[in-house]
């Protein structure tokens, strides 16, 4: 009932004092600022690393047995299709072999390009697409055709000024090999590490027969299907894998894993650095109380009035409790637009996009609402305790 | 008549350092319903002790007090607030009115504290100050007005929940003789109107316009006739 008038009379004993009021506000301002530019500078470098992974593919799980594996003959193509059945939730296995070769068209050679052994399905699963010719299919592999679908960099590096397609590429890996080029593909930025614009793609088979002495799989690319959990496939596969061959067989990559654990590593980051920062919310909260206390004081005579009119204690109380909870919320409503609008400026320097955090905005409201009533909680009661006759003698 | 006011032994000591200062001294005292009484006295007396008392702004350390016959000994702050709110309205010397309110917000003030709603409160409290004559001086703030207009808005303020009893600490003390009059005359038509009226003072001559004088001198009543 009376928290229209507490509120009103609150904003008119601020206004009656501005530069106090100011003053007395810059500690949570400064507090909630710093919690909430923080807590918006990690969302938004949490989104850029998280952004940074799903283009490596989040749906993807890679499997790479080691060298020691080949004793225990498991990891050939064939696996793909037995991890397919044995695991749910997978859409495609893709085994990939790849090494390091150099490539020369002519005069021009290109050293330490990434040639790469893959099944026609890798192309449109890795969502590649051409700017000129055409992908190898299921044919070219079964056949071991030496055709070759080469990256964007690589064709204008070894055909400068010309089509690559319809060419011949030497690739020479201890002896050199000859592919016909039948497709160049358009950019496409890189995942972790591999980049696709510097690479040579040949059928899988074409691949082993012409430069592996062995049978055993490269890499296994594991798409995920849609509505699956990445990391918990990949925990799945781990538990496969350890009970058919174990661990020390294979290596097992995936980026949602990864990025859950930057993520974690991040807010477990940001929340200590917004601890510290709350810090600066105790002194500021400390602040308030102080000026409560010399505003009881020094309005002792009209709390007197008051009380001789028929405040009770409870009234006088609330007044009070009220005033500080305007003043600290006050103070938390300018940390925020000013916390925010130094995220802003922040990230912008830094060229990332800004993700405002809701929980920032949530806790820094519910912190100087709990601020206000905890350090206003002293001053409200000294005040609603005043004996009448006293306080209207120091009037 | 009905007792507005009874006092009964009523004594009020306070603690000074070591000593203890016997403000009061088994008083007791009837006051009438409708009467106009000035209790006189000069300061030290134990006047001012006195009116806190009647108006429940402090408690006895020894006696009873009733208001319109009810005991106030034994309440606790929520209900002598309420008595406060109700039963009495206070106009004192130096008026006593909050100067961020204008004079409507002033006079309305007990009605924030009765849970009137603010409607309400602004149409009653600007037809307590139209009846004390500050019809056009609504909006003015206590530091725009004259003293004497200023006690008015206390007046105002102290009739505008109906209390049964109208408390005046020295109301003319601060007031040129003049305006001292009007106010005295103010009060005279109020107590025509039905309000008990306590005055207190120090001044004889204005003690003897009221109806009753009740001397008090060093904390005891003189002669309570």
């Amino acid at each position: 009932m009376m928290l229209r008038e507490n509120i009103s009379m609150a904003f008119s004993s601020m206004a009656g004092n501005r530069l106090r009021t100011f003053l007395s506000l810059l500690g949570i301002m400064i507090g909630v600022a710093s919690v909430v530019a923080i807590l918006n500078l990690g969302r938004s470098v949490s989104e850029s690393i998280s952004q940074s992974f799903e283009i490596g593919g989040l749906d993807t799980v890679s499997i790479m047995p080691r060298g020691s594996a080949r004793e225990t003959m498991i990891f050939t193509e064939e696996f793909a299709y037995s991890l397919m059945n044995e695991v749910d939730g997978i859409r495609e296995v893709l085994p990939v072999v790849s090494s390091a070769a150099n490539i020369r068209n002519g005069q021009e050679i290109y050293e330490g390009a990434s040639i790469q052994g893959v099944t026609s399905g890798y192309f449109a699963s890795n969502a590649l697409e051409l700017q000129d010719g055409e992908f190898f299919d299921a044919a070219a592999n079964i056949n071991r055709r030496q055709v070759a679908v080469i990256g964007s960099a690589l064709a204008s590096e070894l055909f400068p000024g010309s089509s690559a397609v319809g060419k011949y590429v030497s690739v020479f890996r201890r002896q050199a090999k000859s592919f016909f080029v039948i497709g160049v593909l358009s950019d496409k930025e890189a995942a972790q590490g591999s980049s696709y614009d510097y690479s040579l793609f040949m059928p899988y088979n074409t691949y082993v027969q012409r430069f592996r002495r062995t049978d055993q799989v490269g890499t296994y690319i594991v798409k995920t299907a849609d509505g699956y959990d990445a990391t918990e496939i990949a925990d799945s596969i781990e538990r496969y894998l350890n009970e058919i061959a174990g661990s020390d067989y294979y290596r097992i990559f995936s980026p949602a894993t990864i990025k859950e654990m930057a993520d974690s590593v991040m807010s477990t980051f940001s929340a200590f650095l917004a601890a510290i920062a709350a810090i600066s919310l105790v002194v500021g909260g400390i602040g308030i109380m102080n000026i409560m206390l010399v505003s009881v004081v020094e309005r002792t005579g009209e709390i007197g009035i008051r009380k001789a009119l028929g405040a009770t204690p409870g009234a006088i109380r609330s007044q009070f409790l009220v005033e500080s909870v305007t003043l600290s919320l006050s103070g938390g409503l300018l940390g925020l637009l000013i916390g925010s609008a130094i995220s802003y400026a922040a990230v912008s320097a830094a060229g990332w996009t800004l993700h405002l955090s809701l929980g920032a905005v949530a806790i820094s409201l519910l912190f100087s609402l709990a601020i206000g009533v905890f350090f206003g909680w002293y001053p409200a009661a000294k005040a609603a305790r005043l004996a009448p006759m006293e306080a209207l003698a120091r009037e | 008549m009905k007792a507005a006011i009874e006092l009964v032994d009523v004594s009020r000591l306070y603690v000074v350092g070591d000593t203890v200062v016997r403000a009061l001294d088994r008083v007791s005292l009837s006051i009438e319903e409708h009467s106009f009484t000035a209790i006189m006295g000069p300061s030290g007396s134990g006047k001012s002790t006195l009116m806190s008392l009647i108006g429940c702004l402090d408690v006895p350390t020894e006696g009873r007090i009733l208001i319109d016959g009810e005991d106030t000994s034994g309440m606790d702050e929520e209900e002598l607030a309420y008595i406060r709110n109700r039963k009495i309205g206070f106009v004192f010397q130096h008026f006593s009115l909050l100067p961020k309110l204008n004079a409507l917000d002033n006079a309305a003030l007990p009605l924030l504290y009765a849970g009137v709603g603010q409607r309400e409160r602004r149409e009653r409290a600007a037809d307590m100050l139209e009846r004390v004559g500050l019809k056009d001086r609504m909006r003015h703030r206590p530091s725009e007005l004259s003293g004497g207009q200023k006690q008015r808005v206390a007046i105002a303020r102290a009739l505008v929940n109906d209390p049964s009893i109208l408390l005046a600490d020295e109301p003319t003390g601060a007031l040129d003789s003049v305006t001292g009059h009007e106010v005295m005359e103010l009060f005279h038509r109020l107590n025509e109107e039905g309000h008990t009226i306590v005055f207190v003072t120090h001044d004889r001559s204005l003690a003897e316009e009221c109806g009753r004088i009740v001397p008090i001198r060093d904390g005891r009543i003189d002669d309570a006739t």
